[in-house]
Order: structure tokens, then sequence, then C-alpha cells
């Protein structure tokens, strides 16, 4: 079966559990009082927070914007208070969201536009610009795979007395290491057997090979250890691609729902300490 | 009875689902400092209020049906919601800034509804509704303290009508020990030729007390009726010499009065040049009070204060301003914990001593009392006074 049609028929299913885990937390969420709306009816009241946040963030957007950045992706209160774990949970934070806007690009791009047959959009698949797109990955993931390992060594070597490690805390931690180890893994077999994935379409490196040493530099690394190895491709893509899929699914049932809410209590913060200033 | 959310506000919600269990809260939560049991900590009780919705609302809750909730896991629940202080360090000090202080009195309001609430709370409701007062006793003798003063004016500061109206507080008008503060204020007052009235009996207590307990709803009528009878005095400004109050009129009560703490109206005077002082070789070191400092943003004036007192030397505590530690009086904690209470007073007292100060400043009746009680208890020798005392002893006359 084409893998289009795999990758879609797993993919949608996915967003459908992970909206609805959403949906669970939202609708527990729109179970508390709003002032001024007593007797409101769930719908209601979302109604009325999407309005006060479209109209709040578009009374000064540039605030929005800077505190977010500031505030949620590189978080500046957690840099006064230490160091180590603000580093940690900058490199995952900002690793996840440039690697997301990248992935965005590279999909629409050559997922879509060239799909469609927008001729200029083969700058993104084979032409100049898909080095940049590749080195960027790259480059985002590797910040992930240090700021996860920086975690997992925080949690169970350094073990400071205020944490307590809880099963959610270990099978998040793990999934970021596998999605990351099994990216790494799998470009540098494809950098590794050219003649494997030329055939397979999510598996196709369109980098010149002489410049993946600088470009997909830690999968060309890999890829010097790979020559010799033989899997299933096919297998390699599922291994990443399904656990890639869960993961996105477990994100609402566990602590990673903070990416969502603990951004909002920040910026509702910010605001109230804006308002009384 | 399942748990109804209905006390908590969609944001406080969404911030029950932002904790990260991070426990950076634990280096500074005063109550697991001494206690020490993950329960009772800021964490630990959000994770035990995050399982009881999960229960309820959480995924298995809609697939299977709500669980009955555990009476002795609610029971236990209750008694580490209320042994807190109310003093806010935990939401300084959390890296996704949840407003825990008010979480905590929006717990406590779920746990009255569901009749889960120390029997202590009960009795000091019966006070508040029934004498109109923290104590219990006679709302009319309020001024009693007046008595203490050397010279008494004819309308004995009950005017008709007045410029500023001076809201004493339960404590400062009913304990002995603290009487001392209005006592001095209101010298001030005079002194600086301030138009000012008491409300005598037409203070009721400003509700306080019973929303840190969870009863907000039993308060509105204290607060309709002190604003009612503020309006009737015609002033401009209220003044409280009292944090606690002075924070529950700025959150609670919707008027377009002005508000001050005494802080901040003494620095205004000084401004103006109304008070003046004489010279006073000392060193003092100052302790922030939660609902002042922490819950009100007020640091400087009191300090400012301080400083404009020529030869006084100001030294801080280890842990001050937006660190402060509580003194163990806050939320209603002595009420439900003495034993609490007084080992959290004894590791302030600590503190205080460290910096060598010879008398803590501080602008609360409550933290003075329960400094100086657990002193006088131990035997410790140790000045305390509340700022309005410490400013009427060095005023130029």
């Amino acid at each position: 079966m084409d893998k289009h049609l795999i990758f879609y028929l797993m993919f949608f299913p996915t967003v459908i559990l992970f909206f609805w885990g959403m949906g669970l937390h939202v609708s527990t969420w729109l179970e508390g009082k709003v002032e001024g709306l007593d007797h409101a009816t769930k719908w209601e009241k979302a109604k009325f927070y999407l309005r006060k946040g479209w109209r709040g963030f578009w009374s000064r957007p540039g605030w929005y914007i800077r505190i977010l950045i500031t505030e949620v992706i590189f978080h500046r209160k957690l840099f006064g208070q230490s160091f180590y774990r603000w580093l940690a949970h900058t490199l995952l934070v900002f690793g996840f969201v440039a690697t997301f806007v990248v992935d965005m690009i590279k999909g629409f791009t050559t997922g879509y536009l060239v799909e469609f047959g927008v001729s200029w959009a083969h700058v993104f698949e084979t032409g100049a610009i898909r080095p940049f797109l590749d080195f960027f990955l790259e480059f985002f993931s590797f910040l992930i795979l240090v700021g996860c390992i920086m975690a997992i060594f925080r949690r169970f070597i350094l073990r400071p007395d205020q944490l307590r490690t809880e099963e959610e805390d270990i099978t998040s931690l793990l999934f970021i290491l596998f999605l990351e180890l099994s990216g790494f893994f799998i470009a540098g077999y494809r950098i590794a057997h050219p003649d494997v994935v030329q055939a397979r379409i999510y598996l196709a490196n369109f980098t010149p090979a002489s410049a993946n040493n600088w470009i997909s530099f830690g999968s060309y690394f890999l890829s010097q250890f790979l020559g010799n190895v033989k899997i299933d491709a096919n297998f390699l893509w599922y291994l990443h691609v399904v656990p890639s899929l869960i993961f996105f699914v477990y994100i609402p049932h566990s602590k990673l729902l903070h990416i969502f809410t603990s951004s909002m209590t920040v910026i509702s913060d910010r605001q109230k300490a804006l308002s009384k200033s | 009875m399942p748990i109804k959310l209905s006390n908590l506000s969609p944001k406080q919600l969404i911030e029950i689902d932002a904790c990260t269990r991070c426990g950076e809260c634990l280096k500074y939560c005063p109550v697991y400092a001494h206690k020490g049991e993950e329960a009772i900590d800021p964490r630990g009780k959000i994770q035990a209020f995050k399982s009881f919705i999960r229960s309820q609302y959480g995924l298995w809750a809609k697939i299977f049906g709500p669980k009955k909730l555990d009476e002795e896991k609610l029971k236990k629940f209750s008694e580490m919601v209320y042994r807190c202080t109310l003093c806010g360090e935990c939401s300084v000090s959390c890296p996704v800034s949840i407003d825990s202080r008010s979480l905590w009195t929006a717990l406590r309001e779920t746990l009255v509804e569901m009749g889960h609430f120390p029997e202590a709370a009960k009795r000091m409701k019966a006070n508040v509704l029934e004498a109109r007062n923290i104590s219990g006793d006679e709302n009319d003798e309020r001024t009693e303290w007046l008595e203490f003063l050397d010279e008494l004016p004819d309308h004995q500061y009950r005017k008709d009508k007045a410029q500023v109206a001076f809201f004493v507080g339960c404590v400062a008008s009913f304990f002995p020990l603290v009487q001392k503060i209005p006592l001095a204020f209101v010298e001030i007052l005079n002194k600086a030729g301030v138009d000012f009235t008491l409300l005598g009996g037409e203070e009721w207590c400003c509700g306080f007390p019973l929303i840190g307990a969870g009863m907000k709803k039993e308060a509105e009528v204290l607060i309709q009726h002190n604003l009612d009878a503020v309006k009737a005095k015609g002033v401009e400004r209220v003044v409280f010499a009292c944090p606690s109050c002075y924070h529950t009129w700025m959150e609670e009560y919707k008027t377009d009065i002005n508000i001050f703490h005494s802080t901040q109206f003494i620095k205004q005077l000084i401004d103006e040049g109304k008070i003046q002082f004489k010279e006073k070789k000392m060193r003092v070191t100052y302790h922030d009070p939660c609902d002042l400092g922490r819950a009100s943003g007020i640091y400087e004036a009191p300090r400012e204060i301080l400083r404009a007192i020529p030869g006084v030397e100001l030294v801080e505590m280890a842990d001050s301003k937006e660190q402060c530690k509580c003194c163990g009086g806050g939320g209603n904690l002595e009420m439900v914990d003495p034993d609490l209470s007084a080992a959290l007073a004894q590791a302030k007292i600590d503190q205080i001593q460290a910096t060598g100060a010879d008398t803590v400043i501080t602008a609360c009746q409550q933290c003075v009392r329960t400094i100086l009680t657990t002193a006088r208890r131990k035997e410790i020798p140790i000045n305390a006074m509340d700022i309005t005392e410490f400013v009427l002893k060095n005023m130029k006359t």
C-alpha cells in the first residue's frame, strides 16, 4: 500500500484522539465558575474566553509575542532559579518549537506544493533551500536530544531532593529519547544506504551526499557505523512514525499537557502584573 | 458526594493541570520545611486534588463512570489544605506562576461545601457572624483601648463626618498585646493633623478570616455593612494598620474610595513634612507581612519610613521581601494547628536573631502578636513592634 495512504490512515485517528484528549481537559476546565456568567453553559464560557483572548491579543500583539518568547519559550523565571534546569528546558522547548516550524515548512512545500505542481516549490525539495531545511531539522533535533539527556541525567543521576519521579516522568522522557534516537538512526541509515532510500519517498534523502557531513552532522556520524547493518527499511519507518503518533495522543494524558497549560498560566500571570502596574 | 468544581475558576483548573511536580515550591514552603510531609506541600495538595478531579472527570471516569470519592482521603486532604498559612511564597517561586494563594482558598471553599473543614473554623464562623468580630467579644467594645490614651477628645474619634476613616481590625481591637498599635496610629494621625474617625461598633470584621477559611459567601454581609458604614462617614480615604484587612478591601470590596495601608499613609505624611523624626541610634530589621508584601506588593513604603529616621540602621533578614518567611500567624493556621504556627514563629525568631538587630519592626498586628506570643512562651528576649509604634516613639513632638 502507498505510504502516503498508510500515513494518513494512522494520522487522522491520531489527530482525533489528540483533540478528544484535549477536549476532555477543556470540558473539565469549563466546569469552573466565571464571574458574571453564573448560569452559562460550557460553550458560552468557551466563547467568552475565546472572545476575551482574541481581543486581548489584538490590543497589544507585540507584548503577547514578547511574553511568549521570553517567558514561555525561553522561560526567564526558570533562568533565575537554576541555570541547569533552564538550559535543559529551553533546549527541549526551543528544539521542539523550531523543529515543528521547519518540519511544517518542509512538509507543506514538499508534501503539498510540489504534489500540486507548484513549480517554484521544487527549491524546497531538491533545490538550494533543501540543505538548509535538513540542516536546521538536524540541528534542532540535536538540541532536543541534548535537553532530554540533561533532563534524564538530572532526574536519575543528580536526583535533587525536590524531585519525585513518577511513571509519567519516565514515560515522557523515554518517549522523547526514543523518538530522537530513532530519528537520528533512520537518517544515518538512509545516508549509509542510498540504494535503499531512493525507492521510498519517506526515507528519501535529497541533500547532496557530499554535503551530508555538515548538514546532517549527527546522522552522518552514525552512518559511518551503519554501512554493514541491514534492516528492513519499512520496519525502520514504522519504528519512528508509530511511536511519534502515539506520543502525540499521549500528550493530553500526561504531564506534557503543561506545554499548553503552563503557557496559559505564565501569560495570565504576566498579564495580571501588567494590569496592576 | 461528587467533587464540585464550581468554586474554582477555569484558570485555577488550568493551574492544577499546569503543575509539573517540579518541586520548586518545596524549597520555600515554611510548613513543608517543618513537617516534611509530601501531602502537605503545595505540590502534594495539587496532585491530590488532581487525582480527585481525574476520578470524577478524567478519561476513565468518562468511559466507566466517576469513582466514589474516598472519604478518608478527602479528610486527610482537608487537613493538609487547612494547614497552610496562605503566605503565598509557593506562588512566587512557582516556575509556571500558579497563583496558589487564591487556589488554596478556592480549595477550602470546595471542602466547606463538601462538609470537610475543621471544627475550629465552624467556631470562628459563628463568632464572626454573631459577634461581628474574630474574638467573639461585644462588638461595641471595639474601641475600649482608647481608654489608654492620655487625652481623649469629646468626640472620642467617633465623628459623624471625616476625611479619613481608620479601620482598626479585630486583632488590634480586641487583643491587649497589640492594642498599642491602634493607640500609636491614632496619636500619629492626631499629631499630623489628620481629620479622621473610627467606626467603633459599626466596624465589623472585614471578612478575611471567613474568606481564608473558604467561606467567602458568608463574608458578603460583612463586606456590604463595612462599605455602608464607611460611606456614611463621607470619607475620601480608608486607612488600615492591618495588612489582611487592607488586602481584603483591595481584593474583595468593590469601592472607589481610596484605600491605604498605614505604611503608605505615614510615608505620605513624611513626604508632606507632617511627620519629622528625632535621631535614634538603633539597628533594626524589618519583617514583611505576607498580606502586605507578597499579596499586596508593598515592600518599599515601610523601608522608606525606617530609612527616614536618622540613625536607624536597617539590616535585612536572610529571607526578605518576596522571600520573607511567614511568621506562622496567617491563613487561620493558629486556629487549626497552634503548635505548627508556633514552630513557624520560632523559625522566624531564629532568622530575626541572626541579623543581630535590636528590634524587629513589622507592619501587622498579627505578626507582632504571633512573634511576641512565641517569644514569651519560650522566654526568648526579643523586641518586636509595629511600625506605627516605632514611628510614634521617634517622632519629634
